[in-house]
């Protein structure tokens, strides 16, 4: 009786958690067919008139530049994530294969660094990437997504930790310096923190939002997210348009986690256990 | 041990130099190539707050037009910015705000030549041009407004009239008045729409000052008052209204909801009863009301509702001003954007706005509300004193040019976390502290 | 090369590095250049890390202590001005009383996680639709989520719409116009947002707990509640420390939701809106880094404070 009971407790939980869930989405997807006239009289449980208009769908893509927006993402995202792996990985070598003066201390700056969160030194942060002469360039996220994830080193450390010695050894006694047993080794090696990164990164940098919108303010270099937000401007009395910009910039995150779902866990719980 | 540190920090130095080296050395080319010619050409970006001539495509068309006149020009770029105000301040804290654009609000007068190159002697440009004290300082001139504004209510005819309303409201109280009628004849509109989430709308009701009392030299007096928020001045009628007509349920029920865009459709179709906004937005809620399938007549134009010796006044100046941005490297070509925007290109006929040049003419659909009321045009502050006004401003905290300064009384008036008194009482209280923070 | 040569100080908590062959023949400038290796990796790295965070940080302070309105070439020191100037005006102590809400319902979002990466990890039919649903908004850009939820809240939209159809007219509201309510609206958007992230990380936990240990305590006769109480609780505790970390600074740096739903009017103006708007809006640079710097000693605080109350066993770094 009382297993019957919480077993149609667990269930009814998890549907209700669901409807919760689902139910905005459902909505902005139902709004995002409907024309004008269709949004503003209909009840917005009403499913559209036609599941073929796609007429707010071509307003998004050619006037809100979302297609520009997924390029510049794209970019950035590529450029980023370079630089984190090369970063990361640099770092974790150093720090786990050689024991030197001042190890512990760099230990030290990147534990402290940890606890600093992003969004209060922005401020200063601002002027640093100002007088470097980055302000509304591209540059100015790379060089931030890459030079500020300390996460990222983490995930390395303890992957690099994985990797036997032996294997540098060996390369050693095969007379490789160590820029090539960091790229012919160590590197190789890392393929699975590497994949963890992507992910986490990636879904961090398409979703970013704040530094772009601080420091990227070019129409023509916009990444998805201020693309979006800037959509919503002239377009505020058109909630099918900005409900069909919104179903844009899900779609493609949608389909890369129903196919990546396994890499998609495993990297936020490795991520985070880490 | 010492010298390994050295080394290191040594290290780090030159980490930095480095990655400086080759950060600045990547964006170098990102921005556009000095045109030292002497004539207008390369390219040139534009910042413009008109999103929606951006969307219409109305800038391609004046884009078009200025390179036929000047066909070296190889490209103008225009940025169309929603939140205009607050992303080009921000913006100004680099050298990065566009060639050519309109001087943000909260830009004070003494300011002005640090990110404004110099247009000019105000005397001068005064023979062509007019309201260029606001963007001047100490006889020269950084802004030429794009077009003149007279200040008065726009609102919707038909729903004036559904409720028998046929005079302009003489007084505040009148005013409120009729918008319970409106809302009495149809429960089902906003009275009064104050366009609270998107902010700026909001920094329109601080140009009543002036008209309120007829006073040209109103500000001119103002900043030796402790106390603007009392005895029926400018500034205590104008908020006073605000605080009572949202205390009084005429506005918008949810204002955190509210949409630019939106409120045009709104007031257009006769869901909105009347907005305080400039006479520049009266082609856009007209346009508004004939897209909805209305007409243009729908749309008419009141003064605030405030008499002095029995006259409606009303406060006409420039809109914003077109600048250039004093670190831009086609000085040229942005100079003749701008005489070109104000001769060519038809932006003030098609803005329905006074024209900023001497002879231009007033627009028709100006010509009645101009017959009913007086202009008065505010005089510049005297020499010497040109920023103190922006100085008190700033240094009391309230800043008239910021949203913020409105939506707390907005916040109020619905909390009751104030009451009417109360934020008089605060904002006198803080002006008086910044008359003397600035020893004015 | 090794840990003897140089005599690092440094933890070697790790195994030494095995014997490696020795130099051979090489001489002093070899060994020197292989001294110098480790640092040129780090070079960059460590470069970057006191270009981004450390700089800023010694920047925000100086920052802090002048009128610098970020412009002018020259600031004016002014002592501890900015700090009174905090501490004086409620708007300025209002964001920290706002964060105070997500802050509340992080603790919310930590407990729904938990309790579904419980279920979860028993037996349950379809496990990874429930799973892909619960986690999948934390994949949402957060703009799409604000504008999703102003189409969901505003008045007759989606909620309104299943309130009156459940004849629960009663609890209408102006979503984010009712000050009452707006700061708890903005909350519970950002539980929705944010808590597939604890649940997938909670379950990765859980599931990382072998199964002959369930098998052990289900043969001592432990029910659910014991298996619960005794053997997940446990495990992610440390899980749950981190999270609680996450939480504090997730709460003092609530942005997209807020700015992009109500732009931080009624009241729900937060931390990061209004720095951003006195440091560029009104240009008080000193003002805003005083404020900085009052929410990074908060952190830091509760950081230690949190460490020190639930000591565990400290993150292995090296």
């Amino acid at each position: 009786m009382t297993r019957a009971l919480t077993a149609t407790g667990k269930y009814l939980s998890l549907v209700v958690a669901s409807v919760v869930t689902l139910l905005p989405l459902v909505l902005i997807l139902f709004g995002s067919f409907k024309t004008g006239q269709e949004f503003l009289a209909t009840n917005p449980f009403t499913p559209p008139e036609s599941w073929g208009n796609v007429a707010n769908y071509a307003t998004a893509f050619t006037r809100g530049g979302m297609l520009r927006g997924f390029a510049n993402t794209v970019v950035v995202f590529v450029a980023a994530i370079t630089g984190t792996i090369l970063v990361g990985a640099a770092t974790a070598y150093a720090l786990d294969r050689f024991r030197f003066r001042g190890r512990s201390a760099v230990l030290g700056l990147f534990l402290l660094a940890t606890l600093v969160p992003g969004v209060t030194t922005q401020v200063a942060t601002f002027q640093i990437v100002n007088g470097l002469g980055l302000y509304n360039s591209r540059w100015a996220l790379i060089l931030l997504f890459t030079g500020t994830d300390i996460v990222s080193i983490y995930i390395f450390l303890q992957f690099v930790r994985a990797i036997p010695r032996s294997l540098d050894e060996a390369a050693t006694l095969d007379g490789a310096g160590h820029l090539r047993i960091f790229f012919r080794i160590i590197l190789p090696n890392l393929k699975p923190a590497i994949a963890t990164v992507v992910i986490i990164k990636g879904i961090g940098i398409y979703n970013e939002f704040f530094l772009p919108f601080l420091y990227l303010p070019d129409p023509d270099l916009r990444p998805i997210s201020t693309a979006l937000f800037a959509f919503k401007g002239p377009f505020g009395s058109q909630w099918e348009v900005i409900s069909a910009g919104v179903v844009i910039t899900i779609v493609p995150i949608l389909v890369l986690f129903l196919l990546l779902q396994r890499y998609v866990y495993n990297g936020f719980t490795s991520g985070a256990t880490k | 041990m010492f010298l390994h540190q050295r080394r290191g920090r040594l290290a780090v130095a030159s980490t930095a130099v480095a990655l400086l080296a080759l950060t600045t050395a990547c964006s170098g080319g990102a921005e556009g190539e000095e045109n030292t010619t002497g004539e207008p050409g390369g390219s040139l970006t534009v910042l413009t707050w008109r999103t929606d001539l951006v969307e219409d495509g109305t800038f391609d068309d004046y884009v078009e037009r200025f390179k036929t006149t000047y066909p070296a020009v190889t490209d103008v770029k225009v940025e169309g910015i929603t939140d205009y105000e607050g992303e080009v301040k921000t913006r100004m804290s680099t050298d990065n705000y566009g060639d050519v654009l309109a001087i943000p609000g909260s830009v004070t007068p003494d300011q002005l030549g640090d990110f404004f190159e110099p247009l000019g002697e105000q005397a001068e440009l005064a023979q062509e041009y007019r309201w260029l004290a606001d963007k001047s300082f100490e006889g020269t001139s950084y802004g030429i407004p794009v077009v003149g504004n007279v200040q008065g209510l726009v609102y919707n005819t038909k729903v004036w009239k559904a409720a028998g309303l046929t005079d302009f409201p003489t007084t505040p109280d009148e005013f409120l008045e009729d918008l319970a009628a409106l809302k009495a004849a149809d429960p089902g509109i906003d009275p009064l729409y104050t366009n609270y989430k998107d902010g700026w709308p909001l920094t329109a009701w601080e140009y009543y000052r002036g008209g309120v009392s007829g006073d040209p030299d109103y500000v001119n007096q103002m900043v030796t008052w402790d106390d603007p928020w009392a005895d029926g001045r400018d500034h205590e009628v104008i908020d006073g209204l605000l605080y009572d007509v949202v205390a009084q349920g005429l506005t918008e029920a949810d204002p955190t909801t509210t949409n630019w865009e939106q409120s045009k459709q709104l007031l257009g179709t006769g869901k909105i009863g009347v907005m305080l906004l400039g006479s520049w937005a009266i082609p856009q809620m007209q346009q508004a009301a004939v897209d909805a399938g209305g007409s243009a007549d729908d749309i008419g134009y009141m003064p605030f509702p405030a008499q002095a010796d029995g006259t409606f006044h009303a406060t006409a100046g420039g809109d914003y001003n077109l600048g250039i941005n004093v670190a831009s490297k086609n000085k040229v070509t942005a100079r003749a954007w701008i005489d070109w925007f104000h001769h060519e290109s038809g932006y003030s006929e098609s803005q329905v706005g006074l024209s900023p040049l001497i002879d231009g003419a007033t627009p028709a659909a100006l010509a009645d509300f101009v017959d009913q009321v007086e202009l008065v045009e505010m005089n510049p502050a005297p020499q010497g004193k040109e920023s103190l006004f922006a100085d008190i401003d700033t240094a009391s905290g309230i800043v008239t040019t910021d949203p913020k300064y409105r939506q707390k009384i907005i916040d109020d008036a619905r909390s009751g976390a104030r009451t009417k008194q109360q934020v008089f009482d605060d904002l006198n209280a803080a002006w008086a502290e910044g008359r003397a923070d600035v020893d004015a | 090369m090794t840990t003897t040569t140089t005599g690092a100080p440094g933890p070697v908590d790790a195994p030494a590095p095995a014997t490696r062959p020795a130099p051979s023949g090489a001489g002093r400038g070899a060994r020197r250049r292989r001294r110098a290796v480790p640092y040129l990796f780090l070079l960059v790295p460590v470069g970057l890390l006191l270009l981004l965070t450390y700089l800023p940080v010694a920047n925000m302070f100086w920052y802090s202590v002048t009128d610098w309105d970020g412009l002018a070439r020259t600031k004016e020191l002014v002592g501890l001005d900015n700090y009174v100037e905090i501490f004086t005006d409620p708007d300025n102590v209002r964001v920290f009383y706002v964060s105070l809400y997500y802050f509340l319902a992080s603790f919310v979002q930590m407990a729904l996680a938990l309790y579904f990466a419980t279920v979860l990890s028993f037996r349950v039919r379809l496990k990874n639709l429930w799973k892909g649903i619960l986690f999948f908004p934390y994949l949402i850009n957060g703009v799409a989520i604000g504008l999703i939820f102003l189409n969901f809240l505003k008045p007759g939209g989606g909620l309104d719409t299943v309130l009156l159809a459940a004849g629960l007219d009663a609890l209408v509201r102006q979503w984010t116009g009712d000050p009452a309510v707006a700061n708890v609206t903005l909350a519970a958007v950002s539980v929705w947002r944010y808590t597939g992230l604890n649940f997938v990380m909670f379950l990765g936990a859980i599931q990382s707990i072998s199964s002959d240990v369930y098998e052990a305590a289900e043969i001592d006769g432990a029910n659910r509640w014991h298996e619960f109480r005794h053997i997940i609780l446990p495990s992610i505790r440390p899980i749950v420390g981190l999270s609680f970390i996450l939480a504090i600074s997730g709460a003092l740096s609530v942005f997209e939701i807020p700015y992009v739903m109500t732009n931080g009017g009624n009241g729900t103006e937060t931390f990061v809106i209004r720095t951003i708007w006195m440091a560029f809006n009104r240009n008080m640079v000193g003002l805003a880094s005083a404020m900085a710097v009052v929410l990074l000693v908060v952190v830091l605080l509760v950081t230690w404070v949190q460490r020190r109350v639930v000591p565990e066993q400290e993150v292995d770094l090296t």
